[in-house]
């Protein structure tokens, strides 16, 4: 059995899905350590595509991100974290004052927000890009996945959540819904993962859920 | 040279004929003394001094007389004007189209001809608009002008002056190992080419490159790639015109002629250099497929903005970002293709600025460059007041019930409120009281209310 040590490194290649557990791929941390824990690869993917699908604009879907943008850009290397096609203006000063550094935040303006993402993703210049559709074909789901891959980049999609019934080759897919002072958490897919729910609440004060 | 002599007595400068191959003028032994007068300057004096600026653009303007105009800041323009006398109707001729050029500018002007370049500002500096045009006559000439045209430093005029040397004359007089231990070596060469005792070789003011080319189609063309294809000599040849400077452009032009309407323009701005054809091929064929063309094209034609130093990059042994590396070229590509596509607004970078107001404390900057070397941001996130992660362009006004604000059901105001107010000083004065504010829906809304009848509300952010 001297060979099983070396079959399981060669196991450990992220293209590889042995079921919960083995799926290895290079993982970003939250911010959030019981997010991180539940996550399928403990912590957000380095690269590839995640679908956020949020009942509604505003429930705490940027919180949930800002933590992993923030300690990417601000790494000494650090590419461009893109905002293509923002329903709003992202605010420099919160922006700012949650730690992202603004020399590295770009944003895209809104014509033909999937061919701009996919070229964002696809371009090798940045570490993460967010972007906001509608309705995304299945087939531009897929060359926006591959886009990911291939410039190593975290794509992060925001959707509706009544996308959760369509099928889509996204790493990871995740429902939320806003709770009082917290978030709930839901998996829809992850490479190796069964779907389960998770309640985070907001670090005291960051975000301000705190009912006056 | 009979067209040369405007004047009689002016013409008394046979050229010596040249039976061997002339040895350039800077190589020649200096103890044989110049006497052919190879060179006729045109020094041009502005009585006040001009800004750099103002006196690169005179250079440029006065490139039409001679191709070597030099500059001596901040008051001389030198032309080299041998050549081209005759096409300006002499020396008379030549003075009177150059102060008259300078008078439409606003500028005054002394015009003084002579063998060597320091004369001929000297004696314009001097106030005496002569012609010197026989080197043996130089030196008679600029013995009687006061040193101070030479454009010495002040403390060597000072120390000259102080021995009785006022003159050019009297500083010619002097010996020579003397004169530059007691005065420096510098201003012994001046006097060495102020004389024509040894070459003075000046810097030439060269206008930038540009480069422009036009082509008239055999058909007309309606199809944006046919057009392309109908380019694609043009870029050839632009990109030989670049490769053989060395150079690369920041803007390209390309312009599309009809039979009627006014001619399509398509400009280009690019991120970084750029000088190869091909990819400007791709990046003009992007711009192209958005045009709508009012009518088919007959010519086409490009055009360059000044031209820029470019340093090709060879490809790097590890990826973009490995080992240190930055990721610059990936980054301008990007902006490159995001702004063919939709437009030279398609992409901005954010900047946090110092202001109390939410709308005056972001602006827009150039997309951010990423370069290798740069300081990891190290202070802490400012504390500042809580502020929602989206902004609206313009506030909204919100529907009222029972005195609190409606969106989508009644919103339940959290905290205690902010205020923000004034800004009388750019006429943008607010005085709002700001809320945290929750929906039905739990979405956390920044809402403010009026501070001044009729006391509105309005919804001015989200938090995310």
């Amino acid at each position: 059995m001297e060979g099983a040590p070396k079959l399981a490194r060669l196991l450990e290649h992220p293209a590889i899905w042995r079921g919960r557990g083995a799926a290895r791929l290079e993982a970003l941390a939250s911010g959030f350590a019981a997010l991180d824990e539940w996550l399928p690869g403990r912590g957000w993917p380095r690269s590839g595509l995640i679908e956020i699908l949020a009942a509604r604009f505003g429930s705490g879907e940027l919180y949930l991100l800002l933590p992993a943008l923030a300690a990417l850009t601000r790494a000494a290397a650090a590419r461009w974290c893109v905002w293509v096609a923002p329903p709003l203006m992202p605010f420099a000063p919160a922006l700012a004052a949650a730690g992202l550094a603004l020399d590295r935040v770009a944003v895209v303006g809104g014509a033909r927000p999937l061919w701009a993402f996919e070229q964002v993703l696809g371009s090798g210049a940045c570490d993460a890009a967010l972007a906001w559709a509608r309705q995304p074909k299945p087939r531009e789901l897929r060359r926006l996945q591959l886009a990911a891959e291939r410039g190593r980049t975290l794509g992060v999609l925001f959707r509706p959540r009544s996308a959760a019934r369509e099928a889509s080759p996204a790493v990871l897919r995740l429902g939320l819904t806003p709770l009082a002072a917290g978030v709930r958490v839901t998996l829809l897919k992850g490479r190796g993962a069964v779907r389960g729910t998770i309640e985070l609440a907001w670090p005291a004060g960051a975000p301000g859920r705190t009912r006056g | 040279m009979a067209l040369l002599s405007t004047r009689p007595g002016e013409a008394h400068h046979p050229a010596t004929p040249a039976p061997h191959v002339v040895p350039l003028r800077a190589l020649a032994p200096p103890h044989l003394p110049d006497t052919s007068a190879r060179e006729l300057w045109a020094g041009v004096y502005l009585t006040a001094p001009a800004p750099a600026e103002a006196l690169q653009r005179l250079a440029r303007s006065a490139g039409r007389y001679t191709p070597r105009v030099s500059l001596e800041p901040p008051d001389g323009l030198l032309l080299e004007v041998k050549g081209s006398l005759h096409l300006f109707a002499g020396i008379t001729g030549l003075k009177l189209a150059v102060t008259d050029e300078c008078r439409q500018l606003g500028i005054r002007t002394v015009v003084a001809f002579a063998p060597t370049p320091r004369a001929a500002l000297a004696l314009a500096r001097a106030g005496r608009p002569h012609a010197v045009l026989d080197p043996s006559a130089l030196t008679g000439a600029l013995a009687p002008l006061p040193l101070a045209t030479l454009g010495w430093p002040r403390d060597v005029l000072e120390r000259l002056a102080r021995s009785g040397v006022r003159t050019i004359g009297a500083a010619l007089r002097l010996p020579r190992a003397g004169f530059a231990r007691r005065f420096g070596a510098a201003q012994l060469a001046a006097l060495d080419a102020l004389t024509g005792r040894t070459a003075d070789l000046r810097e030439v003011v060269r206008a930038p490159l540009r480069f422009r080319r036009r082509r008239e189609l055999t058909c007309e063309l309606e199809n944006t790639s046919a057009i392309l294809v109908a380019l694609a000599p043009l870029l050839a040849e632009l990109g030989t015109f670049l490769r053989a400077r060395q150079c690369g452009v920041l803007e390209l032009e390309c312009r599309l002629v009809h039979r009627h309407s006014p001619p399509t323009r398509c400009l280009m701005r690019l991120a970084a250099p750029v000088a190869d054809a091909q990819r400007l091929g791709e990046l003009l064929g992007e711009r192209l497929a958005a045009l709508t063309l009012p009518e088919p094209v007959r010519d086409c034609e490009l055009r360059t903005d000044a031209l820029v130093p470019y340093r090709p990059d060879c490809p790097h042994l590890w990826r973009p970002g490995e080992h240190g590396g930055g990721f610059s070229s990936e980054a301008s590509g990007l902006i490159e293709r995001l702004r063919a596509r939709l437009g030279d607004e398609a992409i901005h970078g954010l900047a946090f600025l110092e202001g109390h107001r939410p709308e005056k404390a972001w602006g827009k900057t150039a997309p951010p460059a990423l370069g290798c070397s740069r300081k990891p941001p190290c202070h802490e996130p400012a504390r500042s007041p809580r502020r929602p992660l989206w902004l609206l362009p313009e506030p909204q006004s919100l529907a009222v019930e029972d005195g609190l604000p409606w969106r989508r059901g009644p919103l339940l105001l959290l905290g205690e409120p902010e205020r923000i107010e004034t800004g009388w000083w750019d006429g943008g004065e607010i005085a709002r009281d700001y809320y945290t504010a929750a929906d039905p829906h739990g979405v956390l809304l920044w809402v403010f209310r009026e501070r001044d009848a009729p006391h509105g509300w309005y919804l001015h952010g989200v938090f995310g």
